[in-house]
Order: C-alpha cells, then sequence, then structure tokens
C-alpha cells in the first residue's frame, strides 16, 4: 500500500465514505427536526440548506478572486519569477493540466496554497518566504502538491463538505432556538413526536460531527494530494524533503484565519490549539513517514 | 407500463452507454496525439537551446572535440526523426549525448564560473525536466488507452471506434526512468 496509485485510490475511497456520512448526518439531523418539530421543523431544513448554498457557492464560485484579496496574494507573470514558471510548467506537462495563475504572497513563513473552481480558473500561491527556503527539487515537489489539489478539484470537494456541514449547523441552531423560544408550540396539534428532550443531545452532537467529518475530508484531501504531486514528479524525496522544512519552521503566515486554513499546504494554525480530529491536515511527520515509504517502494 | 416502451428504453439506454464508451476511446487516443506532440514540442525547444550551449563550452573547451561532436550529430538527427520509434531513438541519443557533454564541462571550473553557462543552466534543467515529463504523460497517455483497449466494456467499441493499442515512448538508457530532476 505504499506506491501512489494505491494511495490515490484509498483516499478517494475514504474521501467519499466521509461524504456519505455527511449526506447520512444531513438525513439524520432532518430527521430530529421532523419528528420532534413537526411541521416547522420541517420548514428549517429548506432554509437551512438554502443560506448554505448561496453562501458556499459564492466564494467556491469566485475562490480564485476572494482567496486572493484574503491572503494578501498578488498576481505575478512569467517575467517576475521565470524559475517558479519554469517548475509550474514543469508539473503542468507531467500532469496534463492547463497553466494556473501564478500567486506571491509576500510573507516570510513558508507556505503555498492552491484553488479556482476548476482547473482552467485554478491559481496556486506561494510565500516569498516558501521560495527563498526550498530548493529546486523541494519547490518541484511543492508545486506538485499544489497542481494535484487542481487536478483533484479539492476546491469542489470542500464546498461540497463544507456546505453540509453549514446545513447541519444551520438547522441544529435554528431548532435549539426553536426550543428555547418554546418553537414547539405546534406539538399540541400533532400527536405522538418524540420528545423534545431527546432532541437536545443529537442536535448538540450533530453540528461537532458534521466539524469533524469536514476535518476528515481536509486531512483525507491532503494526503490524496501528496500521492498525486509523486504521480506527476515520480520524485517523492523532492516533496519529503519540502515538508521537512515546512516541520522544522516554526513561523506561520500572518494573513491566517480558519476560513483559509484548509487551503495550504501546511496548516497555518497552531498545531497544538487544535485537536487532531479537528485539524485540516495530517500531522506532517505522517506525511512525510508516507512519503518516505514510496522512496524505498517506487511504483 | 408496456412492454413496446420498454424496448425502446432499453434500446435508448445501450445507445447512450455505447456513445459514452466510443468517446471514451476517441478522446483517449486523441489525448495520446496531443501527448506525442508534447513531447515534440519539449524536443523542440531543446534542440534550440543545443547551439548556445555549444558555443559556450566551446569557448572553453574546444579541444573536448568528441563529446562537442556527438551532440551536434545528434541534434541533427534528432530535427529529421519523424516516426514515433524514430523521434524516441534521437532523443535518447541526444540526451545521453548531453550527458556526456555536461559530464566533461564538470572539468572546466571557468566555463561552470561562466555567466553565459549560468544562465543556460536552468534552461537545461527545467527543459530536460519538461522533456522527460512530456514522455511520463505520453506513456500514462497510453497506459490508460491501452488498459481501455483490452477491458471490458470500452473493448466491445474497438472496432467501431477504430482505436488501437499505441506504442510506448522508450528511449534507450535504462536510468532514464529514475532520473527526472537532472542536476547539472
Amino acid at each position: 500500500m505504499s506506491n501512489f496509485r494505491a494511495l490515490q485510490s484509498s483516499n478517494r475511497r475514504k474521501t467519499f465514505f466521509l461524504l456519505f456520512f455527511m449526506g447520512v448526518l444531513v438525513w439524520f439531523i432532518s430527521y430530529i427536526a421532523i419528528s420532534a418539530f413537526g411541521g416547522s421543523g420541517a420548514g428549517v431544513i429548506p432554509l437551512a440548506v438554502l443560506i448554505s448554498l448561496v453562501s458556499v457557492w459564492g466564494s467556491f464560485y469566485a475562490s480564485d478572486k476572494l482567496v486572493l484579496r484574503m491572503t494578501r496574494a498578488h498576481l505575478i507573470q512569467e517575467s517576475d519569477n521565470p524559475k517558479l514558471f519554469d517548475l509550474v510548467q514543469e508539473v503542468c506537462i507531467a500532469s496534463g493540466l492547463p497553466m494556473p495563475k501564478v500567486a506571491i504572497v509576500d510573507d516570510p513563513a513558508p507556505n503555498a496554497f492552491a484553488t479556482g473552481r476548476d482547473p482552467d480558473h485554478a491559481l496556486i500561491a506561494f510565500t516569498t518566504g516558501l521560495l527563498s527556503a526550498m530548493d529546486r527539487d523541494e519547490l518541484q515537489g511543492v508545486v506538485a502538491h499544489e497542481m494535484a489539489h487542481v487536478a483533484n478539484r479539492d476546491t469542489l470537494v470542500s464546498a461540497v463538505a463544507a456546505t453540509t456541514a453549514g446545513v447541519v449547523a444551520l438547522v441544529s441552531d435554528i431548532l435549539m432556538r426553536m426550543l428555547w423560544f418554546g418553537g414547539s408550540r405546534n406539538r399540541d396539534h400533532q400527536g405522538n413526536q418524540m420528545p423534545i428532550f431527546l432532541a437536545i443531545i443529537p442536535l448538540i452532537l450533530a453540528p461537532i460531527a458534521a466539524t469533524m467529518l469536514k476535518a476528515a475530508v481536509s486531512r483525507k484531501r491532503e494526503s490524496l494530494a501528496d500521492a498525486t504531486a509523486v504521480a506527476f514528479t515520480r520524485n517523492p524525496a523532492g516533496l519529503r524533503a519540502a515538508l521537512e522544512v515546512l516541520a522544522r519552521d516554526n513561523t506561520v503566515v500572518a494573513a491566517r484565519s480558519s476560513a483559509v486554513a484548509h487551503l495550504y499546504i501546511e496548516s497555518p494554525l497552531d498545531a497544538s490549539a487544535a485537536s487532531k480530529l479537528f485539524a485540516t491536515h495530517p500531522p506532517i511527520e505522517e506525511r512525510i513517514e508516507t512519503l518516505r515509504k514510496m522512496e524505498a517502494n517506487p511504483s | 407500463m408496456d412492454a413496446p416502451l420498454l424496448i425502446i428504453i432499453a434500446v435508448g439506454l445501450f445507445v447512450v452507454f455505447a456513445i459514452i464508451q466510443y468517446n471514451r476511446l476517441v478522446r483517449l487516443n486523441i489525448q495520446v496525439d496531443e501527448a506525442f506532440a508534447q513531447i515534440e514540442v519539449q524536443l523542440k525547444r531543446r534542440a534550440d537551446l543545443i547551439p548556445n550551449l555549444v558555443e559556450t563550452v566551446k569557448g572553453y573547451a574546444s579541444h573536448e572535440r568528441e563529446a562537442l561532436e556527438k551532440v551536434v550529430q545528434a541534434r541533427a538527427a534528432s530535427t529529421t526523426a519523424s516516426t514515433l520509434p524514430a523521434v524516441a531513438a534521437a532523443d535518447g541519443m541526444l540526451t545521453n549525448a548531453l550527458r556526456g557533454l555536461l559530464a566533461v564541462a564538470e572539468a572546466y571550473p571557468d566555463l561552470k564560473a561562466s555567466t553565459n553557462f549560468l544562465q543556460l543552466q536552468e534552461e537545461l534543467s527545467t527543459t530536460e525536466n519538461k522533456v522527460s515529463f512530456s514522455r511520463q504523460f505520453y506513456n500514462d497517455s497510453v497506459r490508460t488507452l491501452n488498459v481501455a483497449v483490452k477491458t471490458i466494456p470500452t473493448s466491445f467499441f474497438v472496432g467501431l471506434a477504430k482505436v488501437g493499442e499505441r506504442e510506448f515512448y522508450e528511449v534507450e538508457d535504462p536510468t532514464i526512468r529514475n532520473a527526472p530532476n537532472v542536476k547539472f
């Protein structure tokens, strides 16, 4: 199980199951809404779906432009950094993807990210710290990892995960408020309902579970991007060395927020603050270990 | 639902299924053509770099005639090749000749320190990477096509789509697979 093809299909399969569980969670929360709150509970669901879709879809569709602003990245041309463009072109040839937009973030902390709704609107960005800290092979590994996100359509996958998690969170939130403010009054009209107190615990737990599943999806996509990057370059050592540089470095990017944390190659958030279940990235040591196994065991 | 309607639905579904398989084969075949064109583009880029490289090396190591001559000859051969085996053979020759020349250059510190050579270095490493990535992408495309040609259900439509197995791009050099990242 240590060659990139096996890792790619295993991570794809796991993403599918995680998204499936998220779907089950939406169904579960809808069930609670209808059985404990009756008609008014049922009305909440389309409302939550609508709000969640609208809010996520906007940021998905314009992701390349929005993220540029949120991370203070600026687009560059080939003449600004011919060497970086060479590397990106190499990976484009290796992957068969179209040339993405390339951006730079003026930040001494080494990091990089990719976004864009489809490969034709892809944007990949690198911090100045990353460009100065890495040699050619390492940079190639990072470029390949970012282009792997583009190839695997991870902006779409995370938008789907965010929408489902959003629906669960909104439904639970609205129902909790209805509990507080006596929204269950139409209980009198419809007998044979689930006792309302039984709904409280699932309503508290469901959004937490949704957040954990969303984070698990993000982690699987990171592992998948590492495997896909190796499929492009056939050089696990380059990406492994790059991750070691990132692991050694303790600085974090300044323009950080949890809204864009999942985008970066290395989590920009303080690792110790979040428990492993809520982390958007697998532990970097684990990723290095997986790449080492690929080095020892080429396909 | 009555029987004729069911038959119409079944036939309709089969036609849709057939179209999908047919299109997949045709698409994969076109992708192989495109991937081969990409190899040729990158080989041309590399061929264009060589006169400059040869001039630079000559300036510092003019008596390394043999290595220089090999590169010039291999370049000439590569510009005339057109069929896949010929292109691959010429590509292999030039790759080896270039490697030989760069190994020779190692012995000349003045050459290695010259600005011209330093500028060529990044050009050469990216070109060599682009050439080998385009080979790799071509071979991956051929692999996908050949699997589709041989496996069910696409294999049923091979005759209809007039698509067959394609040959791999093999360069005569055992180290080529392990050397996507050439360091000079």
